[in-house]
């Protein structure tokens, strides 16, 4: 690995190359799938055909017939071994309903794709034909596809005994919204609806359960972000103590929230692996990926505004259609885009109502973003619609109204803690960064032209490193920092990588926290089995509390170490310096391997000041969070408020519809940065989500609730050939208490850069009076939008 | 339907209108494999039996003949852009085959006649063909009979059966002078046209003087609109007549495709769009 840092500084800071980056580009890195087991067995789901449905009766003879077929399981033989799967987060615990959820099916599906039978045979193609075997009786019902009509008094109920197609409804807000309403100039209304759009790793989902009769243990190798929490979970369906539970997670071909846990075929490959006595795999497939839906919520947002564009008070009662219930995390994005409205601006009389409506559309899981992407989009594409209502410019109406820096900490009407923040002065940055002011002249000379060409800003809060009580959405973790006889350094840490680089930023904190290079440094994730308890990857957690965790174990380490080369060299502690492997004192240094050599091996004399072994372990919990409820009733989930700003600039085609990104800008605060490096490439690949959401990324379905979108012929995702020339900028404002003053940076963007788009096409438009505010701005929506313009408005003399 | 399908490679046209004649449904023709394997992968197609005719040497390769050029069906979109004779006598063909999409990969083993027999609305060959009024050679088990293009497209099962073998592509040289364009609506680079139309034109002076124009992946099939663009004939280049063929091509597209590229009442109006834009282009490059 290069050693790229400068002589005199440490590595924090620097945009070193990726420790772990080498395998998976030079295509050596072991992922899930590329492990196999002597007697490896495949599995087979077959899903649903109906989005609801009662199953009469399930024939799986034909199946059975087939050779090379070892076992066939339906949902009542497998309810006889397993139990439901636990929720990751229960709505129960935040007084909603909640569903009980099976690995398959019993004797109702209410959803397209949902699991009813499993096939295990000796490949995979035996096992995928023999369950087009399986004959499966269904007694198809109406089922419920929009979220509207969910909560319509007729409406069919998605979970059957439930009284209503609601998960719950969440009030957010405080101030005087009346008053607000009525003192103000004007308000301005924007129907905003967001679609439904997921995450698409490249490694889809894929689980090895391998049970040990031996030790009646089980061992699951899978794409897990959170392998301790999924063991618990495990534990549970599968009736087992967690002592007799493993997860391993190898090398992770991205995640952005789609592998954590809850999903049916997690316990179903343990179980059946423990069922038949050989190891059992299942790979999903793309069109099973597809099925995992997020983010798909209507909005109407009333901004309550003054001539001049102050926002006095902000209402927004949205629906979120969530799908059918799921144990996995997704439900709880809805709640998220809430809670962090108004986002960045300083409004505090709010009235936003939560309703997270169950429909017979496959469940959602976290997408990143969780939500907060969503806030986004709606605040940003209402500021741009009032402002142009008011006739001023859409980035002086930001101005007017972001949370000044000197405001921090700030507490939101939600019940929220911002952290720091310098708004508008990370706004002005991606403004100055693209050249906002010669854009608009450009903008001027091409309408001469007849071209049309859009500036679009967004912003996006994105507070990070969640926790909410009574679930393993935790706030903190642990790490540990060993030290070998030969003085390289292994840390095992409980957060995991989804493939975002945060082992290299933690290796680079620990380097100089110890005082070695950084190419000693091992970093161990994702085994329940050698890692210290933590819980993974979610919501930019990784570098806030593994990096914190591991300085601080690092620092324990030191500490012995210095002792020791103090008592070798007969020196003073205070005296004896380490940095980049080499300690000293005054002119006098000593090699770290003699030292770490000594720690283990003269434990009764120069090594008695010290217990051995070179290993630590210690915990980071960031502060701000308050779980403790306030008088009415708020958390403060979050220790950090990440946040950035995007302009796009953007040319329609009026002709086709067709929009084409010219040039983006991104202006980011994650707090101080370890690797810009690193920083940089999320904060890239967060834009990617954007155009991808703003423009092409679309799950849809037929009036039947049967999904349409199967593969990526359907599901367009941009390429590197729809993606301007990015400039990026850093604006921190370090968090006052976390580690290093981090903010977490994996998360951000894909709502900020998707408003930015929309917005640019909006701006683009203007001459035509077009006002899109429902995603994504496809080509079509577009061509369309200008045609029904021009029918309104014929006498305006456009193109 | 096979979990354990049988794999052929005949070694010559003979034997392989032997192997086609000898076998029942079920058998599934092979050559670059960008077309069946992802069907294979996904599910879709489970052969009982492949014929490999990737062997095969009677198919590949391309060759100016007296009676025109002839391109053998599994010649790879690669050798289709890059041949001399293609680009100097039929530069549609070249450009348009330089418009698949997929990226460098298929370019280099999907074949011009994979591309043809798939019938898929959305590629990108079959516009400039029927423009080009190509012809093909067919193998069936009684020999080989020729075919043209255009009437194979008029056939309601829209395509060859799987009894059928596309041996050659025959094409005339393009008529020295002639004006042409294929333009490709494409939203995204990962994304599939979603509208196309090739053009070739003739002028006098600046008076166009013939004109042939296919629209694509907006109906089931390419549609040939030169007889309805008929009256263009005797008129030079103008914002009017634009405007005429852009009415003209939308009004023939009676059938629009609505799917994830776009609905129907767009992709209808794209048709119009594209054909008046490679129109334009091709009376541009034309004299």
């Amino acid at each position: 690995m290069g050693e790229q840092k400068s002589e005199t500084e440490g590595y924090v800071g620097q945009s070193v190359r990726t420790i772990e980056g080498r395998a998976p580009v030079m295509g050596k890195a072991t992922y899930t799938n590329d492990i196999n087991f002597p007697g490896q067995l495949h599995a087979h789901i077959l899903r649903s055909p109906h989005a609801a449905a009662n199953i009469q009766s399930i024939d799986t003879s034909g199946a059975e017939k087939v050779a090379g077929v070892v076992r066939v399981v339906t949902g009542a033989q497998a309810a006889e071994h397993i139990d439901p799967i636990p929720h990751y987060i229960d709505p129960a615990v935040f007084g909603g309903r909640s569903a009980s959820i099976r690995c398959l099916a019993l004797d109702h599906v209410w959803c397209f794709g949902q699991p009813v039978a499993v096939v295990v045979a000796e490949d995979k193609r035996t096992a995928r034909y023999a369950a087009s075997r399986i004959v499966v009786d269904y007694e198809v019902t109406t089922p419920v596809i929009d979220s509207e009509d969910a909560l319509k008094d007729d409406a069919p109920m998605v979970v059957p005994g439930w009284d209503a197609n609601m998960i719950m409804q969440v009030p957010f807000g405080g101030g005087d919204v009346a008053q607000a309403f009525s003192s103000a100039d004007r308000v301005i209304k924007t129907d905003v609806k967001v679609h439904r759009f997921s995450t698409q790793p490249i490694e889809t989902r894929t689980y090895n359960g391998v049970y040990d009769a031996g030790t009646d243990s089980v061992t699951l190798y899978g794409t897990v972000q959170n392998p301790h929490p999924l063991r618990n979970v495990l534990s549970k369906i599968l009736r087992m103590p967690e002592n007799k539970i493993r997860v391993h997670a190898p090398v992770i071909g991205g995640a952005f929230g789609m592998k954590m846990h809850g999903h049916p075929e997690e316990g179903l490959v343990c179980f059946l692996s423990k069922l038949i006595g050989q190891p059992v795999k299942w790979v999903e497939d793309r069109e099973e990926c597809l099925l995992i839906g997020a983010r798909e919520q209507v909005h109407s947002v009333e901004l309550a505004v003054t001539k001049d564009g102050t926002i006095l008070g902000l209402k927004d009662h949205y629906l979120a259609n969530t799908g059918a219930p799921s144990s996995c995390p997704g439900w709880g994005m809805a709640f998220l885009t809430g809670l962090t409205m108004p986002g960045p601006y300083a409004v505090t009389n709010l009235d936003v109502q939560l309703s997270a409506v169950v429909t017979n559309k496959p469940g959602w899981n976290a997408s990143r973003g969780y939500g907060k992407e969503v806030t986004a989009l709606a605040l940003e594409l209402s500021v741009d619609n009032a402002a142009r209502e008011l006739g001023i410019d859409p980035v002086d109406m930001r101005m007017r109204n972001f949370i000044k820096k000197d405001q921090f900490p700030y507490d939101s009407p939600t019940g929220l803690i911002y952290d720091s923040g310098d708004y508008a002065g990370v706004m002005q940055k991606a403004l100055d960064a693209i050249g906002y002011d010669e854009w608009k002249v450009k903008q001027e000379k091409a309408r001469e032209e007849g071209r049309y060409l859009g500036i679009g800003v967004g912003f996006e809060l994105t507070p990070e490193g969640g926790t909410l009580p009574g679930t393993f959405v935790a706030g903190y973790d642990s790490s540990t920092v060993r030290v070998a006889p030969d003085g390289s350094v292994r840390v095992l840490t409980g957060v995991t990588t989804p493939g975002s680089g945060n082992p290299t930023g933690i290796a680079q904190i620990v380097a100089d926290e110890l005082g070695v290079r950084l190419n000693t440094i091992e970093v161990v994730q994702g085994d329940t089995t050698t890692c210290p308890y933590g819980f993974g990857n979610s919501s930019g957690r990784s570098t806030i509390v593994g990096g914190g965790s591991a300085a601080k174990a690092a620092i324990e380490v030191r500490e012995k170490i210095i002792k020791v080369a103090a008592a070798l060299m007969e020196v003073d502690e205070e005296s004896v310096s380490m940095k980049d492997g080499i300690i000293a004192s005054g002119d006098k240094t000593i090699d770290l391997e003699e030292v770490c050599y000594a720690c283990y091996t003269r434990a009764y004399d120069v090594g008695s000041v010290i217990e051995p072994p070179l290993e630590a372990t210690a915990m980071f919990k960031p502060g701000l969070v308050r779980h403790t409820p306030n008088e009415k009733g708020q958390i403060n989930p979050y220790p950090s408020y990440s946040n950035a700003a995007y302009v796009a600039i953007s040319e329609v085609d009026v002709n086709t519809g067709e929009v084409k990104l010219l040039k983006f800008s991104v202006a980011h605060d994650c707090g101080n940065v370890i690797n810009p490096i690193l920083v940089e490439g999320q904060a890239c690949g967060a834009i990617m989500f954007g155009i991808g959401a703003a423009m092409a990324e679309n799950i849809t379905f037929d009036e039947n609730g049967r999904q349409l979108t199967k593969n990526f012929m359907d599901y367009v995702m941009p390429r590197i050939g729809d993606v301007p020339s990015i400039d990026l900028s850093h604006h921190d404002s370090p968090n006052p208490v976390n580690y290093k003053g981090l903010k977490g940076a994996g998360e951000a963007g894909v709502g900020g850069s998707a408003a930015a788009i929309v917005n640019s096409v909006n701006n683009a438009l203007t001459p035509f009076g077009v006002m899109m505010t429902e995603t994504p701005l496809t080509a079509p929506r577009v061509w369309s939008a200008i045609q029904a313009a021009k029918k309104a408005q014929p006498q305006r003399k456009v193109a | 339907m096979s979990l354990y399908p049988a794999f052929a490679r005949p070694r010559d046209l003979g034997q392989a209108a032997d192997i086609m004649g000898g076998l029942s449904t079920g058998a599934m023709i092979i050559a670059g494999g960008q077309e069946v394997m992802p069907s294979v992968n996904y599910g879709a197609l489970m052969p009982e039996v492949y014929i490999d005719v990737g062997q095969i040497s009677a198919l590949k390769g391309i060759a100016e003949e007296d009676d025109g050029i002839h391109i053998g069906s599994s010649t790879v979109h690669r050798d289709v852009q890059d041949s001399e004779v293609i680009q100097s006598k039929i530069p549609l063909l070249s450009y348009a085959a330089a418009q698949i999409g997929g990226g460098m990969q298929v370019h280099n083993r999907g074949t011009i006649g994979g591309n043809i027999v798939s019938m898929h609305p959305l590629y990108d060959i079959l516009p400039s063909l029927l423009a080009l009024g190509a012809e093909f050679d067919v193998l069936r088990g009684d020999g080989e009979t020729r075919v043209a293009l255009a009437d194979l497209m008029r056939d309601a099962s829209h395509g060859l059966g799987s009894e059928s073998l596309l041996v050659r592509i025959h094409l005339k040289p393009m008529t020295p002078g002639a004006g042409w364009s294929y333009e490709k609506l494409k939203i995204t680079a990962g994304g599939y046209g979603s509208a196309n139309a090739a053009a070739i034109v003739t002028l006098d002076g600046d008076k166009i003087t013939s004109l042939r124009v296919v629209v694509g992946a907006v109906s089931a099939l390419p549609i040939d609109i030169s007889d309805a663009l008929g009256g263009c004939r005797g008129q030079a280049w103008s914002d009017h007549l634009a405007e005429e063929i852009e009415e003209k091509a939308s009004a023939e597209i009676s059938e629009p495709l609505s799917d994830h590229q776009g609905d129907g009442d767009w992709r209808r109006a794209m048709a119009g769009v594209m054909a008046r834009r490679a129109v334009e282009a091709a009376v541009e490059k034309a004299g």
